[in-house]
């Protein structure tokens, strides 16, 4: 399974050498993708030509970190027809002066990646809109993951100088719009998320969301720990509504790829499941907050999808242990074979899939089939696929707008290109398509657990391994880069790591997709009405957890 | 069921007269006469505070949980019940916060006008069982009119709480009552016109003297209910009386999960369990309305009129929080949009034939 062997051809990177020219400074290939160096100045030409020219018209991700010589970005190019033709733009500034190009009139994602590259880091980017912190608060001093940052000294910001993002009062007798605070307590956000409205009646003309409330420096927690055991917990509270062997699939795919670790194929069955499982949650959660979102508070949409997640949850707890923070996978597989009675527990994912039709129809009876939720949600929150791309928009949001892309057929992990699925594409680009997609996906996800359960019950008894052989201390080669993405229940998760040659990662980035995706909210709601805003928040379904990590 | 059950407007002995007989205060003059109506009105206000008591922290809760699969209070006393005491105390001993940009006293007096305005319509309703205070001969506008005193209740806690979510939910609020006012009396002038009378007690009776039909072979006879002579009325005023009472899927003034919890957003402790009341008592309100021009007022077979008038107006009460446990809300826009391009015209369409076709019967 390593993915080494991927590594696109010399053909393919002569092709990209001469769509970049003499703009290439240098080769830093990473095991994922070649990567180019190139100038500070240069990058919106590169990365231009790239997407226009070469069709990379992903930007999956921007990597910001510190060397003791030099700042580097990171532009992690993909492209949406084809997930696992990858580039790397390498951009380093000295440090000095860490300024560099900005990449967002190319790409509109890259702004909220690269306020975070300049929150985290200290890189500055020119010709960035609006280049301030994104995570910490602006009072913030220094830039935590730089290397002369003091972790032990305190920040202290007095009263008067912190500034209350809520404290405002945005009077303005010139302007007839209204200034409102959607959160960050808010019934509807779906965790700690501010969102700045500014409404003109009940119409929204212009949104800002405000994230960072969550942020528990899980990047930094991982470059502390050990790869082999210490960073596998963490994932399980990134996008922590059930979604916990997705994530932690993410880690696990980065550093076997990285480390060359082979997985047994049983393990990888057993992983697959447990995926699909984990997104049937997560699905569920997201129907039933969204029918909150539309219902009003006592609908019994919300009830019934968390019965049958309950479900779910127990066959989860069966298999790993736990209801929410699993910690299930390892490095090289997973901790344990099925439980025992291996019958009991195949019958009992069994029974649940088996219901599972006639729960769909359910739902679909009462939720997508009402007339008034249909006009509350079709053409409501439209996100045309053009703009979905232009914003790294990836997972059931993206394939609501029409965008086939799915890491599980266009870059296949674990088990998947064995098994008969297909991917839900909807071309409504509205809240109604983006539901639909997710109870399409259910009914796939079903069929995948099926097919892996016939796969495990005849499974010979004495091939069951779990684990592959696996040193006690991982310490992949020094300066060896990858970024590995796997199709989480949001969307594409990714993970950067940088080895130093040391048991811990140098750099240990995560790209969340509930980060990319809310940062297409306000061009889904702007001239919208106010329910339209929650409508369309709650079918982006994002996490704060995986949003602010 | 027979068609003679003719309550009231035969011995118009309405409840302060029958207070007045009981204990003697007709010697008292006017001051007696007032005690009477004090006390009549007093044992009618408390008779529906029982009921909001009850409907409140039990039953709702009780029949939401049954829609949603689960099974709410059933800790304290039979079935939860007891939950009543337990939330009155919890209620009324929390701090009331009051916050600092609030317009005093239009915030301190909305959660009365809310509660008020509501209790303030049960007078002219005919509960059965000689339950009945006031029976005015303009008692349908009366009851239209005072119900309507509430959306001023609304604008007051939605403007005087000093938030905006407050603010924007007081303005639906008044956007959506103005919208849905007008075909809910529209077509309660419908029954009117079929009754011949504002009276309630005298819409009551007509409803009742008259026999729609006879059920062969049972002897049992149909009394013309207007829910039954004119159904299309009765789901029309159905649907307008839920945005008047703002219950799903026209919950736009309070909009959780929207506007927080809108106008109420602020309120606290008393004021809150006011407005709370104030709600619940609209429901009921609605109810009555509904049952007494609607389904006949009190009248049933076998059981006592009272029962049977609280039996429909628990049965509207039913249906909001059915409604509220599976139909989605609607939005501001789409809201005027149906009440003044759907309601408003169908209500006067309706309105116009019945007009005709009572004036072709007489």
């Amino acid at each position: 399974m390593s993915t080494l062997e991927e590594t696109p051809d010399a053909e393919d990177v002569r092709a990209l050498e001469s769509v970049i020219g003499d703009r290439i400074l240098a080769r830093d290939d990473h095991e994922n993708a070649p990567g180019f160096v190139v100038n500070p100045d240069e990058v919106q030409s590169v990365l231009s030509d790239l997407k226009e020219e070469a069709g990379y018209d992903h930007l999956s991700c921007v990597t910001a970190q510190q060397y003791e010589d030099r700042y580097e970005s990171i532009y992690h190019l993909k492209k949406y027809d084809d997930a696992s033709d990858e580039v790397s733009v390498v951009v380093p500034t000295t440090r000095e002066d860490p300024v560099s190009e900005s990449a967002d009139p190319v790409f509109r994602t890259a702004d909220w990646h690269e306020r975070e590259a300049y929150d985290l880091v200290g890189i500055e980017y020119a010709d960035h809109p609006d280049l301030r912190r994104i995570l910490l608060p602006e009072t913030w001093q220094g830039h935590p993951l730089s290397d002369d940052y003091d972790q032990n000294k305190p920040q202290i910001v007095t009263l008067a100088e912190h500034e209350n993002p809520l404290q405002d009062d945005h009077h303005d007798a010139e302007s007839d719009t209204m200034f409102l605070n959607v959160g960050p307590h808010h019934p509807a956000t779906h965790g700690v998320l501010h969102v700045k409205t500014v409404l003109d009646g009940e119409t929204i003309a212009d949104i800002e969301p405000d994230i960072g409330y969550l942020h528990r420096c899980e990047e930094q927690m991982c470059q502390q720990g050990t790869y082999r055991h210490q960073i596998m917990p963490y994932p399980d509270r990134w996008d922590y509504v059930s979604a916990g062997l997705l994530n932690e699939w993410a880690y696990a795919r980065a550093i076997e790829d990285l480390a060359d670790i082979e997985v047994p194929e049983y393990a990888q069955v057993i992983r697959t499941m447990g995926a699909e499982l984990c997104r049937i949650a997560s699905h569920m959660l997201a129907l039933g907050t969204f029918a909150l979102d539309v219902y009003g508070e006592f609908t019994a949409i919300f009830m019934y999808t968390f019965r049958d997640r309950e479900i779910v949850q127990d066959i989860l707890e069966e298999l790993t242990g736990q209801r929410m923070m699993f910690n299930y996978f390892r490095v090289g597989g997973v901790a344990w074979d099925l439980p025992e009675p291996r019958e009991e527990f195949i019958e009992q994912a069994r029974d649940f899939l088996d219901e599972l039709p006639a729960k769909v129809a359910e739902y679909n009876d009462m939720v997508t089939s009402n007339e008034i939720f249909q006009a509350r949600c079709i053409d409501t929150g439209v996100l045309e696929p053009e703009v979905a791309k232009d914003y790294g928009v990836t997972g059931p949001v993206a394939r609501g707008s029409g965008v086939d892309y799915d890491l599980r057929r266009d870059d296949p992990y674990g088990h998947y290109e064995n098994v008969e699925w297909d991917v839900v594409t909807r071309d409504g680009c509205d809240n109604y398509a983006r539901v639909l997609t997710r109870m399409e996906e259910v009914e796939e996800s079903a069929k995948i657990i099926e097919q892996c359960l016939d796969l495990l019950e005849d499974w010979p008894e004495d091939e069951r391994t779990v684990q592959a052989n696996v040193p006690r201390t991982l310490k992949p080669d020094a300066d060896a880069e990858i970024y590995r993405a796997v199709e989480a229940a949001k969307g594409e998760l990714g993970i950067y790591i940088r080895s130093d040659g040391t048991d811990k990662p140098g750099r240990f980035k995560i790209r969340s997709p509930c980060f990319s995706n809310l940062q297409a909210l306000p061009e889904m709601t702007e001239g919208e009405y106010i329910p339209d805003l929650i409508a369309s928040l709650g079918s982006l379904d994002i996490v704060l957890g995986e949003v602010d990590r | 069921m027979t068609g003679t059950t003719i309550p009231l407007q035969n011995d118009t002995v309405l409840l302060p007269e029958l207070v007045d007989d009981l204990l003697g205060l007709s010697e008292f003059g006017v001051a007696g006469e007032f005690l009477a109506a004090f006390i009549a009105a007093f044992i009618v206000g408390n008779l529906m505070l029982a009921m909001t008591g009850v409907a409140g922290p039990w039953a709702k809760r009780k029949i939401t949980a049954t829609f949603t699969d689960r099974i709410a209070v059933n800790h304290l006393g039979p079935g939860g019940i007891l939950i009543i005491v337990a939330d009155a105390v919890r209620l009324l001993s929390k701090e009331n916060i009051i916050p600092e940009n609030a317009d005093r006293p239009a915030y301190d007096l909305a959660p009365i006008v809310v509660a008020g305005s509501a209790l303030l319509g049960f007078a002219v309703i005919p509960m059965g069982s000689g339950v009945h205070l006031a029976d005015p001969e303009v008692g349908l506008v009366y009851v239209f009119a005072v119900a309507g005193i509430a959306s001023i209740g609304l604008v007051m806690a939605g403007y005087a709480s000093g938030n905006k979510y407050s603010l924007l939910g007081g303005l639906r609020a008044v956007a959506q009552n103005v919208a849905y006012e007008i075909p809910l009396v529209v077509t309660g002038m419908s029954v009117v016109l079929f009754a011949g009378s504002l009276q309630m007690s005298e819409i009551v009776a007509v409803q009742n003297e008259t026999t729609l039909f006879t059920i062969p072979g049972l002897e049992w006879a149909i009394p013309a209910w207007f829910a039954l002579v004119n159904p299309f009325a009765f789901v029309l005023f159905l649907i307008a009386n839920f945005a008047e009472v703002g219950r799903n899927p026209f919950d736009m003034p309070e909009a959780p999960a929207e506007l927080v919890a809108g106008y109420q957003t602020e309120y606290s402790s008393v004021y809150f369990v006011l407005i709370y009341l104030g709600e619940f008592l609209h429901i009921f309100l609605g109810g009555a309305i509904i049952a007494t021009i609607f389904l006949g007022g009190p009248a049933g077979p076998v059981l006592p009129e009272i029962v049977w008038f609280i039996i429909k107006i628990w049965a509207v009460f039913f249906l909001t929080q059915w409604l509220r446990s599976a139909v989605p809300r609607v939005r501001i826009d789409q809201l005027i949009e149906i009440g003044w391009k759907g309601l408003l015209v169908l209500s006067f369409a309706n309105l116009f034939l019945t007009a005709a076709i009572v004036g072709v019967i007489a």
